[in-house]
């Protein structure tokens, strides 16, 4: 690196630092006398509900959704012209459509009035399990393409060599095909956990109490307050930051394993 | 080994890999098949391997037809060992483990015996202190040597080699013809396609020469390399044997 280009990169790094200051300091001389941290101070117990079952629901949906991408990526590789197309216009209809739009649909057409009387009677939520299978299908269609990625880029020479020792189908995909495409997808599929952790706020439209909505939920009961959404954007980050994390130190051991 | 193929035929969208192949081998132990690329050597190994069904034809090996069902040419490919030009070594386990996990998987040694069986494998071929090592930490040499020692650790009937050597340099071919030949000394049945005419004429007790999906000519190495009838196998020989 040159003193020159140094310099100029010292430059620049100023600039920014300056110019996101500035942004803040009038940001927050607006807000000043309306912001009381004393309040989502009050409600912690609130949000911190809302974040915990975040974390549940995330983990719930990253479950189903690693069934669903692998039943469809089953599905697909089935030998069946009916059972490849329909998870085809499965997959496709899940991708060129919204989430949004999934969840109202899925959730006011579909479940709602399927459901004579809620499960609450029993202990469940069903609004959340509703959400979690939900979310599970949308994101299990995404981890699926990322699941047949992985196993299209295994070479030919691997499934011969496999069929050559004398394994049959399935051992061929548990002891071959799966441990190598896994090692390549993994970075992928712990992207994809990220983008699942985010989505989860829209399931808020459906009245699932997670992060997003316990936050709307303060503001509402403060008249308008605006405080809880810095934990809001916090509290996410906190979740996804390891995540995204992770998933770049796998990249970087993939790189060098190959 | 007793072969007779009759009027096999394959083909791959609109190209005739093997346009009605016959071929009568009475007693070989040693199988060399020689051709230009895209003769249809490779095509003929991998149906006599159990790896590709023929669209037409027969092949009966040892007096026993060749299955047609999924079952069927599983329990061949069990029975045999097949070897490609390369790539055959599952990358993401080490060398001993490319051995013993079909042992216990498909052979159904318990873990123990698998291990030494693969063991005195590796150890035969002079391989034992890379047991250890992933296949990328081996050369192609070595790399190749393992998937042969994988291949015989079953004791296969037939051992098939689909151009064991011809992505190797020539110190590696070396060392993998030379444990071929070992092989084939200890009496190993082999069925393998080469461009090592040499290879072949030394080691091999009968050679075919496939062109255009067809046998022109198969005899004796003696007789095949040394007055070839076909014309087409007399200009490939001269063309290969110019330099």
């Amino acid at each position: 690196m040159t003193a020159s280009f140094r310099f100029r990169n010292l430059v620049a790094g100023g600039l920014l630092l300056a110019a996101f200051g500035a942004l803040c300091v009038l940001i927050f001389s607006r807000l000043s006398g309306h912001w009381e941290w004393s309040k989502p101070w009050a409600y912690r117990e609130l949000l911190f509900k809302g974040w915990w079952t975040t974390i549940l629901l995330s983990l719930g949906a990253f479950f189903g959704s690693a069934l669903v991408g692998l039943l469809l990526l089953l599905g697909q590789r089935s030998g069946l012209p009916a059972l490849k197309w329909s998870c085809r216009l499965f997959l496709e209809f899940v991708r060129d459509t919204p989430l949004l739009v999934q969840l109202l649909v899925g959730y006011f057409v579909i479940f709602a009035p399927l459901l004579s009387r809620t499960l609450d009677g029993w202990g469940w939520d069903d609004k959340l399990l509703i959400g979690i299978l939900l979310l599970s299908l949308f994101e299990g269609a995404y981890l699926g393409e990322i699941l047949r990625g992985g196993i299209d880029s295994i070479p030919r020479a691997q499934w011969d060599s496999a069929r050559a020792v004398g394994f049959n189908r399935r051992q061929v995909y548990r002891h071959v095909i799966f441990p190598q495409a896994i090692r390549r997808v993994l970075p992928a599929i712990a992207g994809q956990f990220v983008s699942l952790i985010k989505d989860s706020s829209l399931l808020s439209v459906i009245g699932v109490q997670e992060f997003a909505y316990q936050a709307k939920v303060y503001t509402a009961k403060t008249y308008g307050g605006l405080e809880a959404y810095v934990p809001l954007a916090l509290g996410y980050l906190l979740l996804t930051a390891p995540v995204a994390f992770l998933s770049h130190r796998l990249e970087r051991r993939f790189r060098h394993e190959t | 080994m007793k072969l007779e193929v009759t009027g096999l035929t394959k083909r791959y969208d609109g190209h005739t890999a093997l346009d009605g192949l016959d071929l009568a081998v009475d007693d070989a132990r040693v199988l060399a098949l020689i051709g230009p690329s895209g003769g249809g050597k490779s095509t003929f190994l991998r149906i006599l391997g159990g790896l590709e069904t023929a669209d037409d034809g027969r092949v009966s090996l040892h007096g026993e037809t060749l299955p047609a069902s999924a079952a069927g040419l599983l329990a061949h490919r069990r029975r045999n060992g097949f070897l490609f030009q390369q790539f055959n070594l599952f990358p993401h386990l080490d060398a001993l483990r490319n051995l013993t996990l079909p042992l216990e998987t498909v052979h159904g040694l318990s873990p123990v015996e698998a291990k030494r069986t693969a063991e005195a494998a590796l150890d035969r071929f002079g391989l034992l202190a890379h047991a250890r090592k992933l296949p990328a930490q081996l050369s192609g040499g070595q790399q190749q040597r393992v998937g042969i020692a994988r291949a015989v650790a079953a004791k296969p009937r037939v051992l098939f080699l689909d151009e064991p050597t011809s992505a190797l340099d020539p110190e590696m071919t070396a060392e993998v013809l030379e444990l071929i030949q070992e092989l084939a000394a200890e009496g190993q049945t082999i069925v393998l396609s080469t461009h090592e005419m040499g290879f072949a004429r030394a080691v091999a007790d009968h050679v075919a020469f496939l062109a255009a999906g067809r046998i022109e000519e198969s005899d004796t190495p003696e007789n095949l390399f040394g007055h070839p009838t076909s014309p087409l196998c007399q200009r490939f020989l001269s063309r290969v044997m110019r330099y």
